[in-house]
């Protein structure tokens, strides 16, 4: 339907948006494909060992393992994860054919998330430096846990509620 | 002193308006990149279809492409630029307006 200029009457306008929402509908499913399972696992299991092995590496004195040891290990787990994210960013890509966004969630969801668990994750470890308290980095620990999981539920959610 | 509120009617846009390429932003606009293959399966389109709204909305400035390898063969992705996206969705406003602002579903 070529319009040459002519502005569409209020029916072709609304059958034009109905399209227009099923179509964005359509899209909003592909780019809420949640991760593959490898990965939502490698990035729990990333969230949950960060707090603690910046806490090791914070600590005043040795705790379980000299604060080098530490270090090196959040620098390992760290490079491990942003190579597996590559991987999995393209994989995924790939597979749905769209660009991979972190603005599908509502704000209200991803606006604490991206607030909030930098918080979580570097604010424990001080806390544990001044307390000396272990506590601090369970807690960071399964709280930054729980969120991965969260999340990726909403995302599958999503996924199905949109498809 | 504030500025005259803009008509919103003034966003109608007819190189957008043509009902694949009106499909092909509002994919675009919400996908933010999405590879040639899948718009052209999503909206049911012929490549030759497709790469034809495509090229009318490239040569308006309203969209760009990037050519990326996957499995070893080129694939194309397409993408709004800035103006295609500000395009697509003043003509979507100047739609709701030919609706008028009492429709319920919209």
């Amino acid at each position: 339907m070529e319009t040459n200029g002519v502005r569409p009457t209020p029916e072709q306008a609304r059958s034009a948006l109905v399209d227009t929402e099923r179509i964005q509908a359509s899209a909003q499913a592909l780019a809420a494909t949640p991760w593959p399972n490898w990965f939502f696992i490698t990035l729990t299991l990333y969230v949950a060992a960060l707090p603690i092995a910046y806490g090791g590496a914070m600590a005043g004195t040795d705790w379980l393992l000299p604060g080098p040891a530490w270090m090196g290990i959040m620098l390992a787990i760290t490079a491990v994860y942003g190579s597996l994210f590559a991987v999995a960013a393209k994989t995924w890509r790939n597979k749905t054919g769209v660009a991979l966004r972190f603005d599908v969630l509502p704000k209200r969801a991803t606006v604490p998330l991206a607030v909030g668990l930098p918080v979580l994750l570097l604010g424990a470890p001080f806390a544990f430096r001044v307390t000396g308290r272990p506590l601090w980095l369970i807690a960071a620990s399964l709280t930054g846990a729980a969120v991965s999981v969260g999340f990726h539920l909403a995302f599958v959610r999503l996924h199905r509620k949109t498809s | 002193m504030s500025a005259e509120p803009r008509d919103p009617l003034e966003g109608f846009d007819t190189t957008i308006h043509a009902p694949n390429r009106l499909r092909i932003c509002a994919l675009l606009d919400t996908a933010g990149e999405a590879e040639f293959g899948l718009v052209q399966k999503q909206l049911d389109l012929s490549a030759s279809a497709l790469s034809k709204h495509v090229t009318a909305l490239m040569d308006a400035g309203y969209a760009g492409q990037r050519k990326a390898v996957r499995d070893t063969r080129q694939r194309v992705w397409l993408h709004l630029t800035r103006r295609g996206q500000d395009a697509y969705r003043g003509h979507v406003a100047a739609l709701r307006a030919i609706v008028g602002p009492s429709d319920p579903a919209l």
